[in-house]
């Protein structure tokens, strides 16, 4: 089964930032950032993004360069993310909420970086690194005697444009990394399908290390709109919502749970100003299509729902549904939709072969959104990147680890995963991974993680420990956790258990411990 | 700034928490990640101080102080500013 992309022509050379230099020269007073009251026009950004790039080309950071970014949303951000690409390099988010320990592992997995962008308020976290730290503040008056003008750098397509970590399936996280060429295609598909242009201001939502924070950053930058970022390390609802209603914000790119928050805070205060966007582009989890089904139908309101589904690996974005088409009753998951331009989705069985409509199978991508595969290693991993013969010809195609199928009329559906991945709050995690960090710690024998869902239906993960001597404290052992991973790791749960149930093959029995979940009561 | 009123706001800000952690059993100097909270009840807790107290409380403020004394105090620096 495929299920194929339009096919429409790129440019010969498919270069992200190029397109906000052509409106930098289009449309230089037209307004490209907005943050905590300041803003810069389209002529400025371009300007001292040039003159970052030539920064880094001074210190020898050239094309090829991956240089990590640990900033809180701010102007700076993006002059700092634009420079980077300007100067033919990758950038690398390292989300500055994550505890410090968590940046240490992901520093760790980062072959050949050439620097880190941080500032006063992030350098303390990334005090570990052995790269040079490179920090804007204390840069003002170098960068204002480098040229304004744009960088001569050659970039092609199959350049990187960035790369960000994702769950692994060993317990190590991955960093997996897209070329210009997959971006661009992704943010050429979303502008003239969904007709995006220079009024289509956004606001972003989403955590920067979030694949879709990545899209949500250039998507403005991209149709020559405004883009406007939250002076905020969190996500925060009540600005967000009040921004939303103070500027003229037209599109919001966000994981499934944000729109629930937003959506909740509407019906709660009253307003109409998330009625009256033009788009919210939302997906990342299973959706939970009651959650927003009253509020979309609402009379008055004109934002369209944009259902989507991919994965980091290849751009983020493979598919999209119109939230408009669906039916209850005629569909019991709501459909992710169609591919995007130059994309298929395939539909295979354990031998890679094609299954029929209707059948479940896995989710694999092809096309000019497949990225450029992990950094770090040779993992297990690195192998879901295979070639697999469609009528006697080699296709590059991704194998996503979803399973799903497509309807008669032509829409996919995507039902879970085929392994212990897991999405919590729209962040992809491997179960391993949490184990892991839960079996370093010194009250800790062993540990296993379960997913269960909460009254509402939101995914929860609950862990089992096996003390390894006198009990452990339920709270000391998420304080600790909470030094070492993103909070959306850090178990909902926590069970003492005298031993884990092992399946016939010595694994983890998770089934035997979800069903200890379901027939005892959770202590308070 | 009485301590009638610091008491008051307080209280009100111990029930949004009991009510939105779904745990009756919150004391005024629990940390609300120890106490299983995440960012969706953060939201709700926001939004309740809006509804509720009237007070818009940045997130990064709710981050900073995560126990119910802490973010009382907060709330209530915030009012003496405004008053």
């Amino acid at each position: 089964m495929i299920l194929p992309g339009k096919r429409v022509p790129l440019p010969a050379v498919p270069v992200v930032h190029r397109r906000f230099e052509a409106h930098a020269k289009a449309t230089p007073d037209a307004t490209a950032v907005r943050w905590a009251g300041q803003s810069l026009s389209y002529r400025e950004l371009n300007a001292k993004a040039n003159q970052f790039a030539a920064l880094l080309a001074e210190r020898g950071h050239a094309r090829g360069a991956k240089v990590g970014v640990c900033l809180d949303y701010s102007i700076d951000m993006l002059v700092v993310i634009l420079g980077i690409l300007k100067a033919g390099a990758a950038y690398v988010p390292l989300d500055p909420a994550y505890p410090e320990a968590r940046l240490r592992l992901l520093l760790g997995q980062i072959a050949d970086l050439a620097a880190i962008v941080a500032s006063p308020a992030t350098a303390e976290l990334v005090d570990s690194a052995t790269v040079p730290v490179i920090d804007l503040a204390q840069l003002a008056d170098q960068l204002a005697a480098l040229p304004e003008t744009d960088p001569d750098v050659t970039v092609t397509g199959d350049d990187l444009c960035y790369a960000v970590f994702t769950s692994g399936s060993t317990g190590v996280p991955k960093l997996t990394a897209v070329r210009h060429e997959n971006w661009f295609n992704l943010l050429n598909w979303l502008s003239r399908e969904y007709r995006l242009d220079r009024r289509s201001h956004n606001l972003v939502v989403s955590a920067f290390g979030f694949d879709l924070s990545q899209r949500s950053l250039m998507a403005p930058l991209f149709c020559g709109a405004t883009q406007h970022l939250m002076a905020s390390r969190n996500f925060d609802p009540a600005m967000a919502y009040r921004l939303l209603g103070e500027h003229d914000i037209r599109v919001v790119h966000c994981a499934s749970s944000t729109l629930y928050v937003l959506v909740d805070w509407e019906v709660a205060a009253g307003g109409d100003t998330l009625s009256r966007l033009d788009y919210v582009l939302f997906g990342g989890e299973p959706l939970h299509v009651e959650r927003v089904l009253d509020w979309a139908r609402r009379e008055g309101n004109t934002c369209t729902l944009l259902h989507q589904y991919g994965v980091a690996e290849c751009a983020d974005v493979a598919t999209s549904f119109d939230l408009a088409g669906y039916r209850r009753g005629e569909h019991d998951v709501a459909p992710v939709g169609r591919p995007g331009y130059n994309t298929d989705i395939h539909l295979v069985d354990e031998e890679l072969r094609g299954v029929r409509t209707g059948e479940h199978g896995e989710i694999c991508i092809a096309g000019r959104s497949v990225g450029a595969g992990y950094l770090n290693g040779s993992g297990p991993e690195s192998a879901r990147f295979t070639t697999i013969q469609v009528h006697g010809a080699p296709v590059r195609i991704y194998r996503t680890g979803d399973r799903g199928y497509v309807t008669g009329d032509g829409q996919l559906i995507v039902l879970g995963r085929m392994d212990t991945q897991v999405k919590v709050r729209g962040m992809r995690i491997d179960l391993h991974d949490i184990e892991r960090a839960l079996g370093r710690l010194p009250g800790v024998r062993q540990a296993a993680v379960v997913v269960g869902r909460t009254d509402s239906g939101e995914t929860e993960l609950t862990a089992f420990l096996v003390p390894a001597g006198d009990e452990p404290a339920e709270k000391d052992v998420r304080a600790q956790l909470l030094k070492a991973l993103p909070r959306n790791m850090v178990p909902a749960h926590f069970r003492t258990i005298s031993r884990l149930p092992l399946s016939p093959h010595g694994k983890v029995d998770r089934a035997a411990l979800l069903d200890e979940l379901r027939t005892t009561v959770p202590p308070r | 700034m009485t301590d009638e009123r610091t008491v008051m706001i307080a209280e009100r800000v111990h029930a949004i928490w009991c009510r939105e952690l779904q745990n009756d059993d919150v004391a005024y100097d629990d940390d609300f990640f120890a106490l299983a909270g995440h960012s969706l009840i953060m939201a709700k807790i926001q939004r309740a101080f809006v509804l509720e107290i009237g007070v818009e409380v940045p997130v990064d403020q709710l981050y900073r102080n995560p126990t119910v004394a802490s973010i009382s105090a907060y709330i209530e620096s915030l009012q003496t500013v405004a008053t």
